[in-house]
């Protein structure tokens, strides 16, 4: 047992240095541009700056409701679908999901340049609906992250407990309502956070398909290549800050519903 | 007419990593060869823009058939230096390439502690490393017009070189530091069934509501800061009285660099209409999307409109190029030794000088220039072969009824009126490729470079950038901000449910 756990320990080597060196190294650096000006002092102006100006405050604003209205759509598709493959007694469901990972497998800027003919043919002239195509593109390329967690805890669900509460006098849309979808928050909350962060910087399907309005990332980058790392790592910093509290706030739905919620119905 | 076969481009990214790996392996195989001789290999730095250099590997049909002979790239130009270096010099040298994107990313990689001998920024990065006294100056040997493995300066263009010398960063010339290698402007790509010339050859085409979301603009700062000062001051640059003044170049120049805080509020606003206007901000993709019809006029660099006319025309698809009526944007990309790199190893700075001079000799001229589709600095001094390509590109067949006489002479000779170089071309180039690989003299009469701007006013422009791009919190409907105030609710409410089940 001793020597079990002593070879446990150094198996986390690899990934202590790893993290040392390309997450704690970095963010350490970032602190220090974030909280610099170029002279190398100590300030906040970079802080200050960035909630007081009109311009980066509308492009985190652009950026939420981009992301915001991509996590919905996301959900709203994935959610049937996850559901159906989940429920559904074919054999073949393995391929059924195949179905829905495969464009995962294909080079990113390749399925949103189809994309791009594909809505030129729809739209006519893309220039003319950049909100609309920013969501479609984005949707497009996180719908699997949304529909393998929500697949992933659908299909784990126990069918006695729905059984529990047909038997107990619920209609469909009762058990639903009462078991199925909180048994599932887990999944919605994991589903969510895959799709909404990326969706407020990932910025080069903005690019792609023509919305020239700017996100979070393209802020960062336009930051960087006007020799402003100090604003650019503040941004960052700031993305972090938000990732980190969406993190907090549904640590604490994620923990009581999957383990004491999900743990307590079983028992 | 035109023999020029298609700009290879597409699949160069692929070809360079394949450079690379040759690079890998061959100086594996060298090591062998010659281990013995291995310590004297000096290993040069040179960091180009991507896409920027012949990777040789042509087919035998792209074969350039001059009437003083054939060229063609049959392996990497870099590689045919080495080897040219070691037959000249009696020296190894090991040139390890690498790229850069823009030249704002060249800046940080260098500050980031990168290290090059040699690098291929624009002007106004130039002008900027000289201002940081970063450079490295060329030594008087390479200005030796006596020595004939001097290309550079023995081929150098005539209209090329008193730009070179008249620039100035803190008194010290241009010239001293840099040695040029590509050239051009700036210019309208349109296509001509659904833009008369007339209508493409302003600035002020980027805000016509006629071409509403059919037309694209630059992705960068700098060129939509100088389009956009050319289209406000309009009027002026046009005006009789500006252009006949005798000082008409120095004005021009102070006008497009005008940078008052008035100037750049006033670019503001006008990018924000063009904002509203056009199809798209691109580096890369208005190319395809001219060539592909989703746009009708695309704002250009000269060698790249070059190569979208030509990929278009394999299509049998004729776009024009225009340059606009009140001035456009000459600029150049131009070698440059630094001196963190070299450190004043006087072997590494014969080979990087050496390495400018074989990129200037005409037949690597040739090569580059077919390769990238931008024009080159050189002229060729006494060697005509760089005009008898401009001949092989241009020059009107015997049977060609509409044709015109294209002077060069300001170019290759330095006198307009040259007619050793006087090109027949047919009538159609003057829109054509012709007029963006070789601008008219006209065109080049109301050229303006864009200098480097203190660092005040570089904040200040990007600024301005950064507020077009950016969405303004006030553009908010109220709308949105009660929608947005509902979800918070609904948010807000769900999760202090999910709080209260717990209990």
């Amino acid at each position: 047992m001793h020597t079990l756990k002593f070879s446990r320990k150094s198996l986390g080597i690899p990934y202590a240095v790893y993290l040392l060196l390309f997450v704690a190294a970095p963010l350490v650096v970032l602190l220090y541009y974030a909280l610099t000006n170029g002279q190398g002092q100590f300030t906040l102006s970079n802080l200050t700056g960035f909630f007081t100006d009109p311009n980066t405050m509308g492009t985190l604003c652009y950026s939420f409701a981009i992301a915001l209205v991509t996590t919905v759509v996301c959900l709203l598709i994935a959610y049937p679908t996850a559901y159906i493959l989940a429920m559904s007694r074919l054999k073949q469901k393995s391929v059924l999901i195949l179905l829905f990972i495969m464009p995962m497998w294909i080079n990113f800027s390749l399925r949103i340049t189809a994309l791009k003919e594909i809505l030129t043919l729809i739209e006519g002239n893309l220039a003319y609906y950049p909100f609309f195509n920013a969501v479609v593109g984005m949707t497009y390329d996180f719908l699997p992250f949304m529909i393998l967690p929500l697949y992933n805890t659908l299909s784990r669900l126990d069918g006695s407990l729905i059984e529990a509460a047909k038997d107990l006098g619920a209609n469909d849309r009762n058990a639903f309502l009462n078991v199925t979808l909180p048994l599932s928050v887990p999944g919605i909350v994991s589903g969510v956070s895959m799709v909404f962060l990326p969706a407020m910087t990932n910025y080069v399907v903005l690019d792609m398909l023509y919305n020239s309005t700017y996100i979070m990332g393209s802020l960062i980058g336009s930051y960087f290549s006007a020799y402003n790392w100090h604003g650019g790592s503040m941004i960052a910093l700031i993305l972090l800050a938000i990732i980190c509290i969406f993190t907090l706030l549904t640590r604490g739905m994620e923990d009581d519903s999957a383990e004491t919620r999900v743990g307590g119905a079983l028992l | 007419m035109r023999n020029r076969m298609t700009v290879r481009r597409f699949g160069a990214g692929l070809l360079s990593a394949a450079l690379i790996a040759g690079a890998v392996l061959e100086t594996g195989s060298v090591q062998v060869n010659a281990a013995a001789k291995n310590r004297d290999t000096v290993v040069l730095r040179v960091c180009n823009w991507e896409e920027y250099i012949d990777l040789g590997d042509w087919d035998e049909e792209e074969t350039i058939d001059l009437e003083s002979g054939d060229i063609i790239g049959e392996n990497p130009l870099i590689r045919d230096f080495e080897e040219w270096y070691s037959e000249t010099y009696g020296k190894n040298v090991r040139v390890e390439y690498s790229t850069f994107g823009t030249n704002e990313d060249l800046y940080n990689m260098l500050t980031l502690g990168d290290v090059y001998d040699l690098i291929c920024p624009s002007e106004y990065m130039f002008m900027k490393l000289m201002k940081e006294g970063r450079l490295v100056p060329l030594s008087d040997d390479f200005f030796n017009e006596e020595d004939e493995n001097n290309y550079y300066i023995r081929g150098l263009s005539p209209f090329i070189r008193p730009i070179f010398e008249e620039h100035t960063i803190d008194g010290e010339k241009w010239s001293q530091y840099a040695a040029g290698y590509m050239w051009g402007i700036t210019g309208i790509v349109y296509n001509p069934e659904e833009v008369t010339e007339e209508e493409a050859s302003t600035w002020t085409i980027l805000d016509n509501p006629d071409f509403r979301r059919r037309i694209t603009i630059k992705d960068n700062v700098r060129d939509s800061y100088f389009a956009a000062v050319g289209a406000l001051k309009k009027d002026l640059l046009t005006s009789e009285e500006f252009t006949s003044a005798p000082d008409y170049s120095e004005r021009l120049e102070e006008e497009m660099n005008d940078v008052s805080p008035e100037m750049i509020a006033s670019v503001q606003d006008y990018l924000q209409d063009v904002k509203d206007n056009v199809y798209s901000f691109e580096t890369d993709s208005g190319k395809a999307d001219m060539i592909t019809g989703k746009v009708v006029a695309n704002y250009q660099w000269s060698g790249d409109a070059v190569y979208t006319m030509d990929q278009a025309e394999e299509d049998e698809y004729y776009l024009n190029f225009a340059v606009p009526e009140e001035v456009t944007n000459i600029y150049f990309d131009a070698w440059c030794m630094l001196k963190s790199g070299i450190s004043e190893d006087p072997a590494k700075q014969h080979a990087a000088e050496a390495f400018i001079n074989f990129l200037s000799r005409p037949d690597s001229v040739i090569r580059n220039m077919y390769y990238i589709g931008y024009t080159s600095v050189i002229s060729g001094g006494d060697d005509d072969r760089i005009f008898e390509y401009a001949q092989w590109n241009f020059e009107a067949e015997d049977d060609e009824e509409e044709t015109v006489e294209y002077p060069l002479g300001y170019f290759f000779s330095g006198d307009e009126e040259d007619e050793d170089y006087l090109l027949c071309a047919p009538e159609e180039q003057l829109s054509r490729q012709l007029r963006a690989q070789y601008p008219s003299a006209e065109d080049i009469d109301r050229s303006s470079i864009m200098v480097v701007f203190d660092n005040e006013k570089n904040d200040a422009i990007n600024q301005m950038w950064i507020n077009v791009r950016c969405f303004n919190i006030h553009d908010i409907p109220v709308y949105a901000w009660i929608l947005a105030l509902a979800a918070a609710c609904g948010i807000a409410v769900f999760y202090i449910q999910q709080r209260k089940r717990r209990f």
